[in-house]
């Protein structure tokens, strides 16, 4: 062990460098959210600031993952079809150009071009993936008996008594009391040393380091190393660190304490930390193993050296990074060119002097798609595409709770809150809410006690047996309607919810220090209306939110609304409809050119995405004209979400008839497929869109470029439903290559912590991502993980300038995080960006294939 | 220290970072004992990477933030060498200058 010298420089100094160094390491981990308000992220997110094949590389050799789907699934993917001979060939020449162009080799008396060689060598060479570094059993321990104490230190909710000192910070809250943890006896020997830790987390990592001899250019690789021990756990340190609001409620694990713990315990037990580094071996022997199969594979029985030396020359310039790299090239330009060819199709301009009899306006979720499709075949609907928090970031404070919670992208911090209020009595129903989440409290306290269950069996059994009984043996049925009808009808009286209306201004006298001054509503009006591209107005124009009711479902935030931070869109909808419906705030947009006739009523509305079911909310301040036209829509919506219901039963497993119901079935581990199968987010008028069947394919984002000169909601909608929607497509992505690293891991195996996250089975490391059953079924699985496509229609000019100018969005696209596609009008044709700048137009690689193959692989349901 | 028009020196540091940096600038700003900040969100401009847009509509991420703090000279050099360290990965700027307050114990 030798001690670094250091340069002369003060305790103070030394220190805030060290404070430094744990951000920098930090900042290579990906934020995670908890599970109250699930946020979708790209888990590779803290490499983001370089090129996915460089981090994906790097990621590989961090988290002892895979960051693409092995050989043998893509093989298999060619060989149903999903990847032709063609797209692999397109895939191999954009990739190394160089290669295509060199010269035959010699092999026995045949001269074999390298590019067939290669070709042969991605469709049948074994695979040479890295064998995963085994860690020695105390290090896996040690990891273990740290990830118990970060869940010990977050959790009030499922322990029998909370860790104490938790406000002093997680460093000093586990010193005080790790030296009565027996689990360390055998792992650090005496375990009374912690009590000679220095108190302070920055000390005890100074002290740390200078005892391991660590230098100061390696500290940050050695503290990235330490919090990656538990990605997961370090993950929510990012987030409390970076991304929790001030008034979180809770404690919060910092990645400074996070990484004094791990520095405390590798002090105490220093030898743990090895590395079994035989993968190097394995790449040498697996390109060995490629050249002399691919030399049988020839009609070589015995190559010479020479014959030998040339093919291991020509594969070895393809390592298997490489080799996965391209092949999820050809996987991708497959479905780009079978989406592309479709929206290339003449395309029926609207008739732009027709009022239709409603507009509505769905979230771009991929999942918006199939209603709108069906729904707009019912009746003279026009429908759009926005992000479902509908240009209102603000809090939003529901009837009878204390809290306000965001409703709005995490990209952005809203500064309004918005309360709900009650138009009627409201006092039956609060004093109700009030004992029942007392109850609830009480119910949860008790289970999640050491001996109170018992009690709990005891005293609360007769009630609470008969609840589980209906929910085991009538999935779908509410308690309440095993009810009489008497009783039914006391039930609701008693439970009913006042008829209720968001404030969305700021009346002086009101006392609820929430609204929004009509100047502000006035501009997240035209906002709105701007950057929908809204230039007519039907006489109703619903605005629907989407949500999902699930239950026993710890992940269910994650199929809630992705731009309402998780939650779901219903409280937006009816914000921006009272704002829109304001006399006031519709005077100012014709003071600013916009015109919404009188007869036109901005109506709220949330899809409940399990289920199928549209609820249009506050018809009741319609006049009558307009409840007649909203009452005819909600029958069409009732058929609407039928025929998209029975489209999804097509892919979830169990009775098509049932399919509405999965919800409700607390032993149902897929209530549906959320954005499974996302692919690309399509920027542009409905019109190039609405005579295809995307399958839910695509984010369908309204955009009219005539309508934007100034590119100012092509910016808007690049810098944040884009890069949302990347989030969610790299998740879907990251948590299919590796549901066990990236993804949550098996559903059956969950136990919550903390209202935070899960661990899979009785402990360990906190479980990041969705959940295996999110995206798998069986074998099969349910998402194509690419890279998402933009497709724009918009002048090439203004796309590239905006992508430019923005380091954000030029860092994804550049670094084909995202791939963009654009052409400025639908009589012009598709163009790619390239990489490195500048578009190409294109072309698809097998134009039959292309025009006839499905967008999505059917599952195979039994 | 009085030097000005009984006014105490201190120094006053600013710095220019991606809005994702902006936690671990706060961060380094407490640790080293700064008594408050402010922090000007959605700053353009142009510099080694090019331009910078300003304040995006629904992003308050990717745009530019500028912090700035006041501290006794003699907590600056701890901090500078943070702010330093930090930004040596990252782009960013760093400007420090002697500043002059009426109301030394605000900052102390």
């Amino acid at each position: 062990m030798t001690t670094t010298t250091r340069p002369s420089e003060s305790a103070d100094v030394r220190r805030s460098r060290l404070v430094a160094d744990v951000a920098r390491a930090g900042s290579s981990v990906a934020p995670y959210w908890p599970l109250t308000s699930f946020v979708a992220v790209n888990p590779l997110g803290g490499l983001q600031e370089r090129p996915f094949a460089e981090a994906t590389e790097v990621a590989r050799s961090w988290f002892d993952g895979r960051t693409h789907l092995s050989l043998d699934d893509y093989r298999a993917e060619h060989a149903r079809g999903a990847i032709t001979d063609a797209d692999l060939d397109a895939a191999l020449g954009r990739f190394a150009p160089t290669l295509v162009a060199e010269s035959p080799i010699e092999i026995g008396q045949a001269r074999v071009d390298v590019v067939d060689l290669l070709r042969w060598d991605l469709l049948h060479g074994p695979s040479g993936e890295v064998i995963r570094r085994a860690r020695q059993p105390i290090a896996d321990a040690l990891d273990e008996i740290v990830a118990a104490w970060c869940a010990t230190y977050v959790d009030d909710a499922h322990v029998p008594w909370a860790m104490p000192d938790r406000d002093q910070g997680f460093y000093r809250a586990w010193r005080a009391v790790a030296g009565g943890d027996r689990r360390l006896d055998s792992l650090v020997g005496d375990r009374r040393r912690i009590s000679d830790l220095p108190e302070d987390p920055v000390e005890m990592l100074d002290l740390a380091f200078e005892i391991r001899g660590v230098d100061d250019n390696d500290r940050v690789a050695a503290l990235r190393t330490m919090v990656l021990r538990t990605p997961g756990w370090a993950s929510f340190a990012r987030w409390c660190d970076d991304w929790a609001p001030a008034d979180h409620p809770g404690v919060r694990l910092k990645m400074l304490d996070l990484a004094a713990v791990r520095a405390a315990i590798d002090h105490l037990a220093p030898e743990h930390v090895s590395f079994d580094r035989s993968a190097e071996r394995d790449l040498v022997a697996a390109l060995r193993a490629r050249t002399t199969t691919a030399a049988g594979a020839f009609a070589l029985t015995k190559p010479s050296p020479h014959e030998l030396a040339a093919i291991e020359a020509a594969l070895g310039q393809l390592s298997e990074g490489d080799r996965v790299a391209i092949w999820l090239s050809a996987h991708e330009w497959s479905f780009r060119d079978r989406l592309l060819t479709r929206l290339d199709a003449p395309v029926t301009p609207p008739d732009s002097a027709a009022r239709p009899d409603a507009q509505l306006v769905f979230c771009i979720d991929v999942r918006s798609e199939g209603f709108r499709r069906h729904l707009e075949s019912l009746g003279d609907y026009e429908t759009l595409g926005f992000a479902g928090f509908f240009g209102v970031p603000v809090r939003w404070r529901p009837l009878g709770s204390a809290v306000a919670r965001a409703r709005c992208p995490v990209l952005v911090s809203p500064r309004h809150e918005i309360a709900e209020v009650a138009l009627d009595d409201d006092r039956g129903y609060l004093s109700t809410c009030s004992a029942s989440a007392g109850l609830h409290d009480a119910f949860s306290a008790a289970k999640g006690g050491i001996a109170s269950p018992f009690a709990l069996a005891e005293s609360a059994g007769w009630f609470a047996g008969p609840i589980a009984a209906v929910r085991t043996l009538a999935p779908g049925k509410s308690p309440t309607t095993q009810l009489g009808s008497t009783s039914r009808s006391r039930w609701r009286r008693f439970t009913s919810r006042p008829r209720t209306a968001p404030v969305v201004d700021d009346v002086a006298g009101r006392d609820l220090h929430t609204g929004l001054s009509l100047e502000e509503r006035t501009l997240f009006a035209e906002a709105i209306v701007t950057t929908i591209g809204l230039a007519s107005f039907a006489p109703i124009v619903v605005l629907c939110g989407h949500g999902s009711h699930t239950t026993n479902n710890p992940h269910a935030s994650s199929l809630d609304c992705g731009a309402c931070g998780g939650a779901p869109g219903g409280a937006s909808a009816r914000i921006a409809t009272a704002i829109l419906n304001d006399p006031d705030v519709r005077s100012g947009l014709a003071e600013r050119g916009i015109e919404i006739p009188d007869d036109t009523w901005f109506v709220a509305a949330e899809h409940d995405t399990t289920a199928d079911v549209v609820t249009v909310f506050d018809t009741d301040v319609l006049p009558g004209e307009a409840q007649a036209l909203v009452g005819a829509l909600q029958r069409d919506l009732e058929v609407a979400g039928e025929r998209n219901a029975a489209d999804r039963a097509k892919r979830l497993p169990g009775s098509a008839g049932r399919v509405r119901d999965r919800g409700m079935d607390w032993a149902q581990v897929r209530p549906e497929w959320g954005l499974a199968g996302n692919g690309a987010f399509i920027i542009g008028p409905r019109s190039i869109t609405a005579q295809h069947d995307l399958a839910g394919r695509a984010f369908l984002h309204s955009y009219v470029a005539d309508r934007d000169p100034e590119g100012v909601a092509l910016e808007t909608i690049m810098t944040a439903p884009l890069v949302v929607a990347q989030w969610i497509s790299a998740q879907y992505y990251f948590s299919t290559v590796e549901p066990d690293v990236f993804g949550a891991g098996d559903k059956m195996l969950h136990n919550p912590v903390g209202g935070i996250g899960v661990v899979v089975g009785q402990s360990g490391d906190l479980a990041v991502g969705l959940p295996m059953q999110s995206v798998m079924f069986g074998e099969q699985r349910a998402h194509d993980p690419l890279r998402l496509l933009a497709v724009v229609q918009a002048p090439l000019d203004r796309v590239e300038g905006i992508v430019l100018r923005n380091s954000g969005l030029r860092q994804l696209v550049e670094g084909e995080w995202i791939h963009v596609v654009a052409r400025p009008t639908e009589h012009d044709h598709w163009s790619f960006r390239r990489p490195g700048g500048g578009w190409e137009p294109w072309q698809p690689a097998d134009p039959d294939h292309a025009a006839t193959a499905a967008l999505l692989t059917p599952l195979e349901i039994s | 220290m009085t030097t000005w028009n009984n006014l105490t020196a201190m120094a006053k540091i600013e710095v220019v970072v991606d809005g994702d940096d902006v936690p671990a600038v706060r961060d380094l700003f407490l640790d080293a004992g700064a008594t408050g900040y402010t922090a000007v969100s959605g700053v353009s401009g142009f510099g080694h990477h090019g331009h910078h847009q300003g304040k995006l509509l629904f992003n308050d991420r990717a745009s530019l933030s500028m912090l700035i703090t006041v501290v006794p000279m003699d907590r600056s050099e701890a901090l500078i060498a943070g702010i330093r360290r930090l930004l040596d990965d990252r782009h960013g700027v760093l400007f420090v200058s002697e500043t002059h307050v009426s109301r030394p114990d605000y900052f102390a």
